[in-house]
């Protein structure tokens, strides 16, 4: 068999297995999944090894024809994206070993071996069509997932949420795939990049179209609703890998294949992605800090954190792209790894909410160690890796000349940093509540996934060269993008000046929020959060107005009247009214068969006159 | 006249006579001896029609002409599942006297033997008369009040049609001095005169159309076939009253074609009486209560389709019209024998009364759906096909209004059936459901055996369309 | 001559037997045997065509119908006032008709002697009986034996109902 097939046969195979082992057996489902995703993230590295320092591994076979076959095309960008979801299977595999809150545990396993199978479907696809198949089966596995991590109803109705929200998207991706591919005259991208599409008329719409696709894999603003939803109502492991990880991933890889790949883009589009990119990071951000729940606002961030990969891509210079790339592996690491803190906090304390938390440091150092670095990380912190890909990201965003995207950008590193400042202190530091006292640390299990993820924050910043040499300039050159610039290495220049003053500013604020909160952390934000103007936005937030889902959902029932008015007058046409008409007619014949001799003796003798003069006129005696 | 095809004829008239000697002392004896002629008949002309080696050489080896054999074939068929249906059908405390009752169905079965394979239109009107004597004193079977009306009712009203049919052939042969079906083509093919043959033919046909029960000639159909004895409906609705009636109506109309432009007037009036029928007997249909009045007015619907093909005239329309005949057949015996069932099961055919049947009486309600579903033209059942036919011949031969008003009727055929079925055998059952039985299951028998029929015609209607083609489209449509 | 002269008067006082009768059934056995005299006299006048129509219709057919339909409305026979005028009136009207018959018929008959077929058919009844209505026959025959099985199943019953 192709070793390219195995990412994606070999977990598929094995989730259906998952659901043939008894319920009672333990341990077995769980070591399976691990050695799967095992086997999967070695055979990854041979693929990217291959792609790296010899042939891209390819696979075709014919499908449904006209144009759409099975390929899948290991080149290095995919690679380097399979890499990055077979390691995060693996380290959720192990996470979720002794994981009681995830649900069904035959199902969860299942559904997380299916989404490791056709996201590294989806990332090796070379064929649109083919893409577009395992797309699809993510969002139908993005629903049984949310739907079965919990038992209660919330969930099911966060995943239908997600079900729609992704659905409709997706439905624009499949619009889009569709005239771009009628407009390219195939289905193959790295046949379109042979011959790379502008945006004018109806490519333009697909383009959008598939933009809009992406984005909401992505989770940008405004796609991203149904994530602090599902914060709440699904579990800590499925947050790590999904929304964190898996859709980060591929929203952000299919971002760079059709805005660097498949299409030249103007300025105009350009500028667009890139105010996306800027409001992004600052709403999401400004909703991240007045959280008072562990995973809500790590969803916030991870909302925001997205607005920077799109803000780099949109720059569409080489750097940019690069920090785009670099911080979307980045991001998926520590914030895979933020979430497993917050897993793993909800696991030894039962609870999630800030002002039930504090001075955990004490009792569950590891998790504490790893939440900090990783928060660091996430703040931009140097030498870790955030550092050099927001680095990347700014210089990018210089590149360009907006100097307004990176003065937003730095004031989304901010807030990020002083929201961060706020969770740290209220869960690690600070009193702890008496309740809490018993609290130990998490197993081994649960500890090793948050170490490797925190480990590989720690040496992507100090050996920021590494990633930057085997993962993020190959990909480059498989995009076809070259560059002077060096990508990697720590600078003494303007950029780590700035990002020194940005920690400043953070401090100031939290010491300031401290004091106006009179020193509970948790409500650290709340000089922000209730500040003249700011309040009345928030509340608003609060009760969901800027959310277009549930503005759609509020609204319906009134469309849905009216279409019901529509329709009843339709029917009223097609149903009614013909029946009326049968009816009334019916009504009269049945009068007339009243069973009187005499009239039915007259009707025949008149038809017998009319039909002897008629035929006499015309047939003729004449 | 076919003297071949005689002995279908003679055999049921001896046996009539017989069954009077023979079952004196034994009354059962009177539904065995027809039952099995019957069979005999049946199972002679099958072997003539479904022979393989006939098939493989397009009957080529069976000089008759295809549509009289298609007819008997009918005849045979319908009739046998009426006296097989019949035998378990009376009661012993029913007022109804095997032994003429029998003998009138043999009578009536040799009579309409005589009217397929007459030769010329007297023969052919002297048959019909006998099947109408026959018809009649069936219909009051059972002595009720409501035959009685039926059976005055239909010996009146249509009597005009034999005073027409009589004056037709008077003026048949003072015009053309025949009134062979032979002769009048040639004499037609010679040039005569022939307006005046047009006339006469066309007041046989109008005879001929009034005993078809064609709107506005149809108001004997519902009281008679209401108030007829149960499986006497049954009989007369599936076989008796088109051949003694539509029978003729195709015979003239494939005559009509050899006047071509001359008779364009006559073939006109018969598509619109054709039309007429269908939406007359379709509307009145869906508001009826009593089953047998809805199949009754059904009835009058079909007819008209096949007097609206007749009219058309071509040769497709006359093969849909004749296949059209056949399914009517077989899915008119099947309602009617259901609601002899419902009657015999149930004690009403009243659909005010019923509800629910299916839990009760399962086979009926099954068969009745087939039936129903064949009836409306629903695909692959038989009656899909002879309506298709019929509508692509109206389609191409021009008649395209009448072509999507046929296509919309057949959507009120539905309708009403439907309406029918939710009331009788859906839904709660009623007072009157919960105490009814299935009947035994040699009852069913013949109805089942009519449903495998409408499925296999349907399934086998290449064969069927090419047994059309080949033996009455080639032999004499022409 | 004579045999002419015995039909018709056969013919005659069947038809007045037919009018005058009190018992329907009586009547149209009496129609029957006038449309059997008026055949043979048409078959002895050379109109084999004719004389077979009236066999088969009137003879045959109407009277299978005309007794079928007195045996189903024999119960109200009795109910019904008979009008007995016409038992005085008729002979007086036979008269009447008879003197005008011998007086205006006699002269439009012979004007009309001229326009006879000149072929004429030289058949008997036997040969056109057999050779050319053969088929016809037979039609005959199945409506003598419905005729019987009406009868047979419709008195049966009346004489229950008594």
């Amino acid at each position: 068999m192709n070793p390219i097939l195995i990412p994606i046969i070999l977990p598929l195979a094995s989730a259906l297995l998952i659901l043939l082992i008894s319920e009672k057996t333990r341990y077995i489902k769980e070591l399976l999944t691990i050695a799967v995703t095992g086997i999967c993230l070695l055979s990854a590295i041979s693929i990217i090894a291959s792609a790296l320092f010899g042939v891209s591994m390819e696979f075709a076979s014919a499908w449904a024809g006209s144009g759409i076959a099975f390929t899948l095309k290991a080149d290095k960008l995919s690679s380097f994206l399979l890499l990055g979801l077979s390691l995060f299977s693996f380290v959720i595999a192990i996470y979720s070993f002794s994981y009681k809150q995830k649900g069904n545990a035959g199902w969860f396993y299942f559904n997380l071996l299916i989404t490791a199978s056709f996201s590294a479907g989806a990332a090796l696809a070379d064929n649109m069509v083919t893409m577009l198949f395992f797309w699809e089966g993510l969002l139908i596995f993005l629903y049984s997932f949310i739907a079965l991590s919990q038992s209660g109803q919330n969930s099911k109705k966060t995943a239908m949420k997600a079900f729609l929200i992704n659905g409709v998207t997706d439905l624009c991706l499949l619009t889009g795939i569709c005239i771009t591919g009628y407009i390219a005259g195939t289905m193959s991208m790295a046949g379109i990049s042979l011959n790379k599409l502008t945006l004018d008329g109806w490519a333009a719409l697909g383009y959008v179209l598939m933009l809009i696709g992406a984005l909401s894999k992505a989770g940008a603003i405004p796609f991203h609703t149904w994530i602090p939803d599902a914060a709440l109502d699904s579990s800590a492991p499925f947050m790590a890998y999904v929304p964190a990880a898996v859709d980060k991933l591929l929203g952000i890889y299919f971002l760079t294949r059709i805005s660097v790949y498949l299409f030249t883009l103007n300025g105009f589009a350009q500028l667009g992605l890139m105010t996306l990119g800027a409001l992004t990071i600052l709403i999401a951000v400004m909703m991240a800090f007045v959280q008072s729940d562990y995973k809500r606002l790590l969803s916030y961030h991870a909302v925001s954190q997205t607005g920077y990969m799109i803000l780099g891509i949109g720059t569409l210079n080489p750097i940019g792209i690069a920090g785009g790339l670099f911080h979307m592996i980045n991001h998926a690491t520590y914030k895979s790894c933020l979430f497993m803190t917050a897993g793993s906090v909800e696991r030894q304390t039962g609870s999630n909410d800030l002002s039930k938390l504090g001075g955990l440091f004490g009792v569950m150092p590891v998790t504490a160690v790893c939440f900090i670095i990783s928060a660091a990380a996430i703040s931009g912190i140097a030498p870790l890796n955030g550092f050099f890909s927001k680095e990347l990201i700014y210089a990018g965003t210089l590149n360009t000349g907006y100097t307004i995207f990176f003065i937003a950008a730095e004031l989304g590193s901010v807030l990020t940093l002083a929201s961060f400042l706020k969770l740290g202190h209220s869960v690690f530091f600070g009193k702890r509540p008496e309740a809490l006292n018993s609290t130990r640390e998490a197993p081994f299990s649960t500890l090793l996934p948050m170490l490797i993820l925190a480990g590989i924050c720690v040496a992507f910043g100090f050996g920021a060269r590494l990633p930057a040499q085997f993962l993020i300039d190959p990909s480059l050159q498989g995009l076809g993008l070259v560059h002077t610039e060096a990508i990697a290495g720590f600078h003494f220049n303007g950029l780590f000046w700035t990002s020194i003053v940005v920690i400043l500013i953070a401090l100031i604020n939290h010491i300031f929020g401290l004091a106006a909160a009179s020193g509970v952390a948790s409500k650290s934000s709340d000089h922000i959060h209730y500040a003249p103007g700011f309040k009345e936005i928030y509340a608003m937030a609060e009760r969901r107005m800027f959310d277009p889902y549930e503005q759609t959902m509020k609204h319906l029932p009134s469309l849905a009247n009216i279409l019901y008015k529509v329709d009843r007058f339709f029917d009223y046409l097609t149903d009614d009214l013909p029946s009326f008409v049968a009816n009334s007619f019916s009504r009269t014949s049945q009068r007339f068969h009243t069973g009187s001799y005499p009239l039915y003796m007259a009707l025949t003798i008149a038809g017998i006159a009319v039909y002897i003069i008629f035929t006499a006129n015309y047939g003729g005696i004449k | 006249m076919t003297t071949s095809l005689l002995a279908y004829l003679l055999i049921p008239l001896f046996t009539a006579i017989l069954i009077p000697f023979a079952a004196r002392k034994r009354q059962k004896l009177a539904d065995i001896l027809a039952t099995v002629t019957l069979l005999a008949g049946l199972i002679n002309i099958g072997a003539i029609l479904f022979n393989p080696a006939n098939i493989a050489n397009s009957f080529a080896g069976v000089p008759e002409d295809g549509f009289a054999l298609l007819m008997i074939f009918v005849i045979y068929l319908v009739a046998l599942c009426v006296t097989f249906f019949s035998a378990y059908f009376i009661g012993e405390d029913s007022k109804v006297n095997r032994v003429p009752y029998y003998s009138l169905i043999m009578t009536s079965v040799a009579a309409m033997c005589g009217i397929v394979i007459a030769g010329d239109f007297f023969t052919l009107y002297i048959f019909v008369e006998v099947l109408a004597v026959t018809s009649f004193a069936m219909i009051t079977s059972d002595d009720s009040a409501k035959g009685l009306e039926g059976a005055i009712k239909y010996f009146l009203l249509t009597f005009p049609a034999s005073l027409l049919i009589l004056f037709g052939i008077a003026f048949l042969m003072l015009t053309a001095g025949t009134f062979s079906f032979e002769n009048i083509k040639i004499i037609i093919a010679s040039g005569m005169p022939v307006g005046p043959v047009v006339f006469a033919v066309s007041l046989i046909l109008l005879g001929f159309l009034i005993k078809s029960g064609v709107v506005p000639f149809h108001t004997w159909t519902p009281d008679a076939y209401e108030g007829a004895y149960a499986p006497v409906s049954a009989y007369l609705a599936g076989i008796v009253t088109k051949i003694s009636g539509v029978y003729a109506v195709i015979k003239i109309s494939i005559m009509f074609r050899l006047f071509e432009i001359r008779a364009y007037h006559t073939a006109d009036i018969l598509m619109f009486l054709g039309m007429l029928s269908i939406a007359v007997g379709a509307l009145a249909a869906l508001r009826q209560k009593e089953f047998k009045r809805m199949l009754a007015f059904s009835s009058i619907s079909q007819i008209g389709y096949i007097i609206l093909a007749a009219g058309m005239g071509t040769p497709l329309a006359i093969l849909g019209a004749i296949f059209h005949l056949v399914n009517h057949a077989t899915f008119k015996t099947v309602l009617f024998l259901n609601s002899a069932s419902l009657e015999k099961g149930a004690g009403t055919s009243d659909m005010r009364k019923l509800g629910g049947m299916e839990h009760s009486m399962p086979w009926t309600s099954w068969t009745s759906i087939v039936a129903l579903l064949s009836t409306a033209g629903v695909p692959p059942l038989s009656g899909f096909w002879s309506k298709l036919i019929i509508i692509i011949a109206l389609w191409d031969g021009g008649a395209k209004t009448y072509a999507v008003l046929a296509l919309l009727f057949s959507v009120v055929t539905l309708a009403y059936f439907l309406i029918m079925q939710k009331n009788i055998f859906f839904g709660k059952p009623t007072e009157a459901s919960r105490n009814a039985r299935e009947v035994r299951p040699a009852m069913l028998a013949p109805v089942v055996v009519m449903c495998l029929l409408i499925v296999a015609l349907g399934v086998f209607f290449p064969y069927i369309y090419a047994y059309l083609v080949e033996t009455i489209a080639a032999r004499i449509i022409l | 001559m004579t045999y002419h002269t015995l039909l018709f008067i056969l013919v005659a006082t069947a038809a007045m037997t037919a009018v005058m009768a009190r018992n329907l059934l009586l009547s149209a056995i009496m129609l029957a045997l006038v449309s059997v005299g008026a055949s043979l006299i048409l078959f002895d006048f050379q109109a084999p065509w004719a004389a077979v129509f009236e066999l088969s219709v009137c003879a045959g057919l109407i009277t299978v119908l005309f007794v079928s339909a007195v045996s189903l409305i024999r119960n109200e026979e009795g109910k019904v006032k008979d009008l007995r005028a016409r038992f005085y009136a008729m002979p007086l009207v036979i008269a009447i008709v008879a003197v005008a018959t011998w007086f205006y018929g006699i002269p439009f008959f012979d004007s009309l002697k001229n326009c006879a077929l000149s072929g004429g058919r030289n058949n008997s009844l036997g040969s056109i009986l057999w050779d050319i209505r053969r088929f016809d026959l037979l039609g005959q025959v199945s409506i003598l034996a419905a005729g019987v099985f009406v009868i047979n199943s419709i008195f049966p019953r009346r004489k229950k109902q008594k």
